[in-house]
């Protein structure tokens, strides 16, 4: 198994006006190829803080970062973002969609960021696919705001795996599901782990889900 | 193009009040610009044509204000003995417009006829682009030699006669085209720099010390009111003023190189400065609002911009579309801006009002493509300062919280 | 106030964005009385002064845009305040009644311009239609937020 994540985090400082909070201090952590990690704790340690370093999202904080193989601290924020296109997949809350969009739409829109790099057909089946797999077809044109909360996640799930990516970040992805969606998504960031050796890295406060990952890492509160 | 067209279609025009809001601001200032542009630019024009008359001993005349014109005191033998006293004691330039003739032509314009003699003509260095240069030395029962605008050059050809009703001799006379002058030569009023006669249509016709003798009161008098004095002195200006208000009853001011720099720069400069501060004051004022717009367009898409660049935009890629974006948003403007100065030029051939029609692309004369150019200029600088502070704005939320909006 | 939609923030910006309407009103308004010598300027203002409706009506697009986007912005306010207990009439009559007395004020101190400069105390009436209008068509918008 080849290493496809390694993060040492010395510190992540957050400021306001009056105060300054320090989170996920000397914090370490690798990660291989196809591996399942649940990242647990409570609120306010750092998940989302940990996730959006690890997707790139932020790059603010005191560390080195290398991922597939590369560190990233000098990569132009143009590669950054063809990164998280093609090879890092988020699965967030159902909200974040965009309301003015179809579901159609929303899914499809890391293929508007890819050219024809893919091709135009190659694309399309694997819409095809994604949206079979998800059970999603009868929604496509529908817009956010007329979905379901589960039907919505879906949405989020699809959008997320539709360029197959090699890693995927998925925060909190079930927090407003009932059991049965909830078990819906969970089944299908394992599917995608088992058929294309996808690492997965979820966080959640939902033990029972946690423990199903191949390691469990809990945050605590920095002293 | 295909991300551009999405982000036109799915995310700026599903906020189309917003899209609405900058073009109208933006229209604004392309105005506002548009007009100070063409009235500094205007002046200068005058300002610059002024400079070739206004040299040293050169005395420009001006009625006084408080003068009033009494045609009963006013009579053909007074004007011609201030003609003959200046024929004998000064060198002048003559020049005096406005006198309309009929003479038909393909345009269907009315035709100005413009008097002006050798030494005015010589001052001016109008630029021809067919023919040769006026000729003065000429009899009155010949054929007189005449210089006529693009706009007839078409009906009257190089060599060609034009028949005409001269009103300022009374009789018929026989015109002779010897040159064209340049498309859009003009004449710039000397008490209002900004405002402009153009001699599309205008036929120039050369005076000479018989032509004068033998005019009528009206153009005599009125050539008088413009007349400038060459080469001469402070005394012998005085001598001319005091001659000319014993025998015509009008009081004359002739204002000289350095009083006509002072005047310029007390009464032009000022204004132009005027003008240049308030159009800058009141395009910041718009410049403010436009980022208002553009900030508020920020705060209403901030969830769409940053989940396009969750799933692969980047900063760089944004900034293009922005750009785009607000570039075709300037374009259109900047086409309403040309429509409308198109408008307003081809309306003075609609009108038959020779005095401002104009040739060019859509009848646009060097100034107006000037000014378009100047809002061109500030358009790119608006958007500069709009795109820069909405990326800023953007940058400042995180993607995550974004996405979460 | 509590129950207004409106925020001290929001206030000022309406606030703002009326006055800039009307007070461009009153300059141009002044602009006419001005008595210039200088021929130039004279050509200068008249551009300004021949389209003065249609100038001051472009800029009040300012106000159609704060109104769009201050409720936007409070879709979830509203949403909120009608789960809790209140009405979308009852929302809707509070902002336009709050819009109306800012409107109000900006009015009223553009007449106190008007009689300090000695002008007509109704050239800036006019305006006041107009942006009433914006007023109800964009309080016809709170409905729209009555499911978030």
């Amino acid at each position: 198994m080849t290493k496809i994540i390694d993060l040492r985090i010395k510190e992540k400082i957050y400021k306001s006006r009056k105060s300054q909070i320090s989170i996920l201090n000397d914090f370490n952590i690798e990660v291989n190829t196809g591996e399942k990690i649940a990242i647990v704790g409570e609120s306010g340690v750092g998940k989302s803080s940990l996730l959006n370093i690890l997707g790139l999202l932020d790059r603010n904080y005191d560390g080195e970062y290398t991922l597939f193989g590369s560190p990233t601290e000098h990569l132009l924020t143009s590669e950054l973002a063809q990164w998280r296109n093609q090879r890092i997949g988020f699965v967030l809350q159902e909200s974040a969609l965009i309301n003015s969009l179809t579901i159609e739409d929303n899914i499809k829109l890391p293929i508007l960021y890819t050219g024809f790099e893919k091709g135009k057909s190659k694309q399309d089946e694997d819409f095809e696919m994604v949206t079979n797999a998800i059970e999603i077809k009868s929604i496509l044109k529908k817009k956010p705001l007329e979905c379901s909360g589960g039907e919505k996640a879906r949405a989020v799930f699809a959008r997320g795996i539709i360029m197959k990516p090699q890693i995927i970040l998925a925060d909190e992805p079930t927090a407003s599901l009932d059991a049965e969606n909830k078990e819906r998504i969970v089944t299908l960031l394992f599917r995608m782990n088992k058929e294309f050796n996808t690492t997965i890295i979820t966080v959640t406060h939902d033990l029972e889900i946690a423990n199903r990952h191949d390691r469990v890492i809990h945050l605590e509160r920095s002293k | 193009m295909k991300i551009f067209k999405f982000f036109i279609s799915k995310i700026f025009l599903r906020k189309a009040i917003l899209g609405i809001g900058m073009i109208l601001l933006l229209f604004m200032a392309n105005y506002i610009t548009n007009t100070a542009a063409r009235s500094i630019l205007s002046t200068f024009q005058g300002y610059q044509e002024t400079k070739y008359i206004n040299q040293k001993g050169v005395y420009i005349a001006n009625l006084d204000p408080n003068s009033h014109i009494d045609m009963d005191v006013i009579n053909e033998n007074g004007t011609q003995v201030v003609y003959d006293y200046l024929n004998n004691s000064f060198h002048y330039a003559f020049y005096t417009d406005g006198f309309i003739v009929s003479v038909p032509n393909t345009d269907d314009m009315k035709v100005s006829l413009g008097y002006m003699n050798e030494e005015y003509y010589e001052l001016n260095q109008f630029e021809l682009s067919q023919g040769t240069d006026l000729d003065f030395n000429y009899q009155l029962d010949e054929k007189i030699p005449v210089l006529i605008g693009k706009g007839l050059s078409k009906t009257y050809p190089i060599g060609s006669t034009i028949i005409i009703e001269e009103s300022a001799l009374g009789r018929p006379v026989t015109l002779k085209v010897q040159g064209v002058l340049k498309q859009n030569a003009y004449h710039s009023n000397y008490y209002a720099l900004n405002s402009k006669t153009y001699y599309n249509f205008l036929i120039l016709f050369p005076v000479n010390e018989g032509f004068i003798n033998n005019a009528n009161i009206d153009l005599q008098l009125n050539g008088l009111m413009d007349v400038i004095i060459l080469e001469t002195t402070q005394k012998e200006i005085a001598d001319l003023r005091e001659f000319i208000e014993n025998n015509l009853g009008l009081k004359f001011n002739f204002f000289s190189q350095k009083e006509n720099y002072e005047y310029f720069n007390e009464y032009y400069l000022h204004s132009l400065k005027i003008i240049a501060i308030t159009a800058f004051v009141l395009i910041i004022i718009i410049a403010c609002l436009s980022i208002w717009n553009a900030l508020v367009s920020v705060r209403l898409m901030l969830k769409d911009f940053t989940i396009n660049l969750l799933v692969g935009l980047s900063y760089s890629r944004l900034r293009k579309i922005f750009y785009s974006y607000f570039g075709i948003l300037s374009f259109v403007n900047l086409i309403v801006i040309f429509a409308i100065t198109a408008c307003d030029r081809y309306g003075c051939w609609l009108r038959k009002d020779a005095t401002f029609a104009t040739y060019g692309l859509f009848c646009l004369i060097g100034m107006d493509w000037f000014a378009l150019s100047v809002v061109a200029l500030l358009d790119i600088l608006i958007e500069i300062v709009i795109v820069e502070s909405m990326l800023w704005r953007i940058k400042k939320v995180p993607i995550s919280l974004g996405v979460l909006q | 106030m509590r129950k207004s939609l409106f925020r001290i923030v929001d206030v000022l910006e309406l606030c703002t964005a009326y006055i800039f309407c009307f007070f461009l009103n009153v300059l141009l308004d002044y602009a006419k009385t001005l008595d210039l010598d200088s021929y130039i300027l004279k050509a200068f203002v008249k551009n300004f002064i021949d389209y003065q409706p249609l100038i001051v009506l472009l800029f009040t697009f300012i106000v159609i845009v704060f109104h769009y986007q201050m409720l936007h912005r409070k879709k979830a306010e509203i949403f909120c305040k009608i789960l809790v207990g209140d009405t979308v009439f009852h929302i809707i009559i509070r902002y336009a009644l709050d819009c109306i007395m800012i409107l109000a004020f900006a009015y009223i101190l553009s007449v106190l311009a008007n009689v300090y400069l000695n002008f007509n105390l109704t050239s800036s009436l006019y305006l006041v239609p107009i942006l009433i209008t914006y007023i109800l068509i964009s309080a016809r918008q709170v409905r729209k937020y009555e499911n978030f």
